[in-house]
């Protein structure tokens, strides 16, 4: 075990699959010779060449579309957005070529689209994003977004392997901010299971990516109340189960994410707990999300759109309270 | 330009996912004089390193953080112009991550407050001094709220356990927003023992008193209690989570008496028994056997089993076997009512009330397959599936699939009972203690003579929805016949 | 100005030998030009009937273009052909009941009854199958490309794309990518001159789209899209460059598409003339022409494809309409991939 952060994890599952499987490569922009935006590519051209650390032209079109042809033809791409939030860009070879390809024509396209998303950090409208749930809407795709540095390896490796396209959501004010303990060995966390981040009996916290840890925080600030923590890990598929058991244990509900509310992934879940456990419910379902505005750049407005702990304290303590 | 003002200095961000910065060199000592945009310090990040300029002129007020030292970023890092002192401007400096500290979640009034502090201190939900048995004021706010409209708000899974339990919710003290009651003060409630509400008020009748019969199924070993029932070890009134009134609602005990909370498996016991009861419309008949042929052969097979099996082939053992044949011919008896249809099977997946705990508890092994089991096979698999439930080491599938019950109070003497039948099965087969009695026999030429024959009783409650009368008696019949003419060969 | 070559016609059965192509192959061309206008002429009259549901594209006007190109294509050859290339199908070997039975929904179809008309492909015949929004399939036949050059397969990849698509971003992002890594791929325009109802001088403003190709640094070349044997040299020629390492090529095939863009379209807006000028070359008879003229094709040797591609075509039809319709609860099979999908050639 050695402790790493957020962003080395992930360079370690990178490093890890492309030592271990030729198939995989990498392409984006200024993921060669620079190491990446964020540098988690950084060393990797010099290991494996330039041949599958691929520096691509400004285009994600071709990127994402490009992977998805590759993959076809039996490689293991890994795309690299420079920010998530560029997906837009590719949208089109995402959801009408690779995510229809596998059901209508047969043909799987084993791909990962690397997505640094989030904000907090005065990115502004487009350098902030979190898409997941466009995609989660989108048959045919897998999104996973990891909040731990053992996940990140571990959810990485599953998403190479996984036979599908799938988009790894890295949240990058998670990349240097948290360290932990990451075995050295390969290993896979399964796409599609939830973790409980914190074990509590009063009411559970269904979130994932960043704002698992402003629920820590928010829960460590209430002492009279007992919070559990569930880190969905994968918004597509998502653990509907293991939120369940935490809904029937607790029966009051947080559904928190930094994605803007209306449509935002939290709704299904939230809908979903209402259709399956109703009986089980001692207080309406909350949400707590940004509101429906694009992400500002100056600090105050940011503050004010992205769910603070303090936002997430009142949250629960109106909950506690019911 | 000068600044009168003081200007911060603050760890810049170099790169959005940069958290952090290492001063390495201050190019400027504190009191010297500055201008905007000149080089003041030097810094190294994770992506790069640079000069931090001047973010004003004027005098170098403060150094607050020194070579070689790593701050996050936005972190103060001097102060130019302004005073000395003052530690933190009103400027741009971001604010620091540490949240200010949370006011205490304030109870309505201060009187909630000293009432809430004082309950915390008295252990309420701990057996109740009985002074607190005193009639006391209906608590403001639950009283508040059932006059202001005469309702309150049920919460879904208040519904739900108050429905599973015969409790009327209105007779639950409320510690939620209004005195709505809450999931907890229901489980509370129930768990302090439903015999508790004010006199006068009809009591909802939970406690059946049939014998023990078996137990639901979901009702895994170790005792794993249905999820909605989970109760946290902690007593409740050690999280005040809502300023509570004092007197909550559970325990009103009169003098003499004792409470001992319900365990998981009691709870689930209860909620089983009074589901089977409003599920099946359940009879019981009896049948006398005489078991002078089972007593024989079992003598004889006792201390071979015991010696070379180590199991013993009780009564218990015989039955089961004829029990298993029997139900070959009466597959309903067998079988389940699923919604509007009839299920049948062609094995027979048979389940033992176990006895635990002193008679706190009881539980139902399942044997799979006893069709595929000779005398001896089940009389291995009832001792190894009793002897593992008193050791709790059941593992949840084995408590499940059953398709016909067997339970044995005969042990204690007693000579009939009307058990419950364990839903969603058809039937649960009774068995009593084997005596000698007075039994009319016909000798060898025909005469009706009086010998002394171990006679078993047994009896058969079935669900009359799908299971008639005269169906149970010819099950019973030939489950007679079975026993008394008990063919070893065939076993 | 045109930028691009424009490629002389072929003519003798010399030069077509030089390309690599002997009589046996000519005639193997023809019969498959032949079978694709009469699987589309059938899809016709099946749609009128009733039997197609949705819509209905031909590619008539274009067979020669589309068997031409899939003719000089090697076998580890991939492409991602078209709406108006059925001939790229019937070349690489998709069985025609099997066309017959995805016209018309049935389990049988490549897509199982998923998709409709021409998406469809065969990955174990090196095609992939298109998706409507074009030229969406451009990155992905370059994605192959740059799968071949990452593992120095000698292999090549054919993207098609029409005139009208060219206006897309994905075309330029393609070969932009495919120009500075000099990837092995082709792309063929087919150039039939409408896009639905509009007209090229609306959709580019260049004299040919393959003009285009030098500002991404490679080879353009126009050729006449009715002549099948000057679309193999081309391709066969653009192919062998790119196999070489040499590079994409743009050849933009020039036609015009002989009927509406979809059945349900009479194409009023193309003048008259326009259809009688380009009557005159259409590719079936103008190859059936050269047949007679330098490869002394006989009367029995035309006959007997012509009965033979009957005959073909009246065992699909009955075959596919053998083929049962997918039943409900099908729907929901393979949304996602699982492992043992990956057990295919591509992936080993």
């Amino acid at each position: 075990m050695a402790e790493l952060t957020y962003l080395q994890a992930i360079s370690d599952g990178l490093r890890t699959e492309m030592r271990r499987d030729k198939r995989v490569f990498v392409i984006g922009e200024d993921v060669g010779v620079y190491g990446g935006a964020f540098k988690v590519t950084l060393g990797f051209q010099e290991e494996f060449g330039h041949w599958r650390v691929i520096d691509a032209p400004l285009a994600e079109t071709a990127i994402v579309g490009a992977c998805t042809g590759a993959a076809i033809m039996g490689m293991r791409p890994v795309a690299e957005m420079q920010f998530a939030d560029f997906i837009s860009c590719a949208w089109d070879q995402l959801v009408t070529v690779a995510a229809k390809q596998r059901w209508r024509a047969g043909t799987p396209v084993p791909m990962v689209v690397r997505l640094p998303s989030g904000g907090g950090f005065s990115g502004g409208p487009f350098h902030s994003q979190n898409p997941e749930s466009s995609f989660a809407h989108i048959p045919g795709l897998k999104c996973v977004c990891p909040a731990t540095p053992e996940d990140a390896k571990g959810l990485l490796i599953s998403a190479i392997e996984d036979p599908n396209p799938v988009l790894y959501f890295e949240h990058k004010h998670l990349y240097r901010r948290i360290k932990a303990e990451v075995p050295e060995e390969r290993y896979t966390v399964p796409i599609g299971k939830a973790r409980v981040h914190q074990e509590g009996e009063d009411i559970s916290v269904i979130t994932w990516g960043a704002m698992v840890y402003t629920a820590e925080e928010a829960a460590k600030q209430l002492d009279d109340v007992s919070v559990e923590i569930v880190d969905l890990r994968t918004v597509m598929p998502w653990d509907k189960a293991a939120v369940l058991e935490s809904v029937r244990k607790t029966s009051k509900v947080l559904v928190l994410h930094e994605d803007t509310r209306t449509g935002g992934f939290g709704a299904e879940i939230a809908a979903t707990i209402a259709e399956e456990a109703f009986e089980d419910l001692d207080a309406p379902v909350k949400r707590i999300a940004a509101p429906d505005t694009p992400l500002p750049f100056s600090p105050p407005l940011e503050k004010a759109l992205i769910p603070q702990v303090d936002d997430v304290v009142a949250g629960l303590r109106d909950l506690a309270e019911h | 330009m000068a600044t009168e003002t003081a200007v911060d200095v603050v760890m810049p961000q170099m790169g959005v996912s940069v958290s952090e910065g290492t001063i390495t060199k201050w190019l400027k000592q504190k009191g010297e004089q500055v201008e905007a945009d000149e080089p003041l310090l030097e810094i190294s990040t994770d992506k790069v390193d640079t000069e931090v300029p001047a973010p004003a002129s004027g005098t170098l007020t403060e150094i607050l953080v020194q070579e070689g030292e790593t701050v996050d970023v936005g972190t103060k890092l001097g102060q130019i112009g302004g005073g000395a002192a003052a530690p933190s401007g009103d400027g741009a400096a971001p604010e620091p991550q540490a949240p200010q500290p949370q006011a205490p979640p304030e109870p309505a009034t201060q009187a909630a407050a000293d009432a809430s502090m004082a309950a915390a201190s008295e252990g309420v939900g701990d057996v109740a001094p009985s002074e607190q048995a005193e009639p006391e004021p209906e608590p403001g706010r639950a009283a508040a709220a059932a006059t202001s409209n005469g309702k309150t708000f049920v919460s879904p899974v208040v519904a739900r356990i108050a429905s599973e339990h015969g409790v009327d919710p209105n007779q639950v003290e409320g510690t939620g927003r209004g005195g709505r009651v809450t999931k907890k003060d229901i489980l509370n409630y129930i768990e302090s023992g439903t015999q508790a509400p004010p006199a006068a008020e009809p009591q909802p009748a939970p406690a059946p008193t049939p014998e023990p019969a078996p137990q639901p199924q979901a009702q895994a070993p170790p005792p794993q209690p249905e999820p909605a029932a989970a109760p946290a070890p902690p007593p409740p009134a050690e999280k005040p989570a809502a300023p509570p009134p004092p007197a909550a609602a559970p325990a009103h005990v009169q003098t003499g008496e004792q409470l001992e909370p319900m365990t998981a498996m009691r709870r689930g016991i209860a909620e089983h028994m009074r589901r089977s009861l409003d599920t099946a419309a359940h009879v019981t008949s009896a049948i006398e056997v005489d078991m002078s042929k089972v007593v024989e052969i079992r003598k004889k097979l006792k201390s071979e089993y015991e010696s070379a099996y180590g199991v013993n082939p009780t009564y218990l053992v015989f039955v089961a076997r004829a029990v298993v044949d029997t139900l070959r011919d009466y597959p309903w008896i067998n079988g389940e009512i699923r919604g509007d249809k009839i299920v049948t099977r062609n094995y027979v997946n048979l389940g033992f009330a176990v006895e635990l705990q002193d008679g706190k508890g009881l539980i139902v092994p399942v044997l799979k397959n006893v069709e595929t089991l000779n005398l001896l096979g089940i009389a291995k698999g009832v001792t190894d599936i009793a002897q593992r439930a008193r050791d709790k080491k059941l593992i949840p599938d084995e408590v499940q699939g059953g398709t016909f019950t067997i339970t044995n109070p005969g042990g204690y003497g007693t000579f009939h009972g009307t058990p419950v039948i364990s839903q969603p099965q058809a039937a649960i087969l009774g068995t009593y203690a084997v005596v000698k009695r007075p039994w009319v026999v016909q000798d060898e030429v025909g005469n009706d003579v009086i010998a002394i024959r171990p006679i078993m009783n047994l009896t058969l409650t079935y669900d009359h929805r799908l299971v008639d009368g005269a169906l149970a008696g010819r099950f019973l019949r030939d489950l007679r016949h079975r026993l008394e003419t008990w063919d070893e060969s065939a076993y | 100005m045109a930028i691009a070559r424009e490629a002389e016609p072929v003519g003798s059965l010399r030069e077509v030998r030089d390309a690599g192509l002997d009589r046996e192959d000519l005639l193997q061309v023809y019969r498959n030009m032949v079978l694709t206008r009469g699987i589309e002429e059938r899809g016709h009259i099946l749609y009128r009937q009733g039997k197609i549901p949705g819509s209905f594209y031909t590619g008539r006007g274009n067979e020669a273009a589309s068997v031409g190109v899939a003719a000089a294509m090697g076998p580890d050859d991939v492409g991602t052909p078209l709406h108006r290339d059925m001939g790229v199908h019937v070349t690489r070997g998709v069985e025609p009941w099997r066309i017959f039975a995805q016209y018309m929904g049935r389990v049988d179809g490549p897509t199982r009854g998923r998709d409709g008309n021409v998406h469809m492909a065969d990955s174990k015949l090196g095609l992939i199958a298109m998706v409507s929004h074009l030229p969406a399939m451009l990155p992905v036949a370059v994605g192959a490309a740059l799968a071949f050059r990452i593992r120095e397969e000698k292999r090549v990849a054919v993207a098609w794309f029409g005139e009208g698509a060219s206006a897309r971003g994905d075309c330029h992002e393609g070969m932009t990518l495919a120009g500075v890594r000099k990837l092995p791929v082709v792309f063929v325009c087919d150039n039939n001159q409408w896009a639905y109802s509009t007209p090229t001088h609306l959709e580019y403003a260049t004299e040919h789209v393959a003009d285009r190709a030098d500002a991404y640094g490679f080879e353009g070349i126009v050729v006449d899209g009715t002549d099948v044997l000057a679309v193999y040299r081309e391709v066969k020629r653009a192919i062998e460059k790119a196999r070489a390492g040499g590079g994409p090529t743009l050849i933009e095939s020039l036609t015009l598409r002989m009927e509406g863009h979809a059945v349900h379209d009479d194409a009023f807006y193309v003048p008259k003339q326009m259809f009688e000028e380009w009557a005159k070359s259409d590719p079936l008879e103008r190859f059936r022409t050269w047949l007679r003229e330098n490869a002394d094709m006989t009367d029995e040797e035309e006959d007997e494809i012509a009965s033979e591609v009957k005959r073909t075509l009246n065992e699909a039809l009955r075959r596919a309409e053998e083929s049962p319709l997918p039943e409900a609860p099908q729907l929901l099979e393979g949304v996602y991939a699982s492992p043992e999908d990956l057990d295919t050639p591509h992936h080993k």
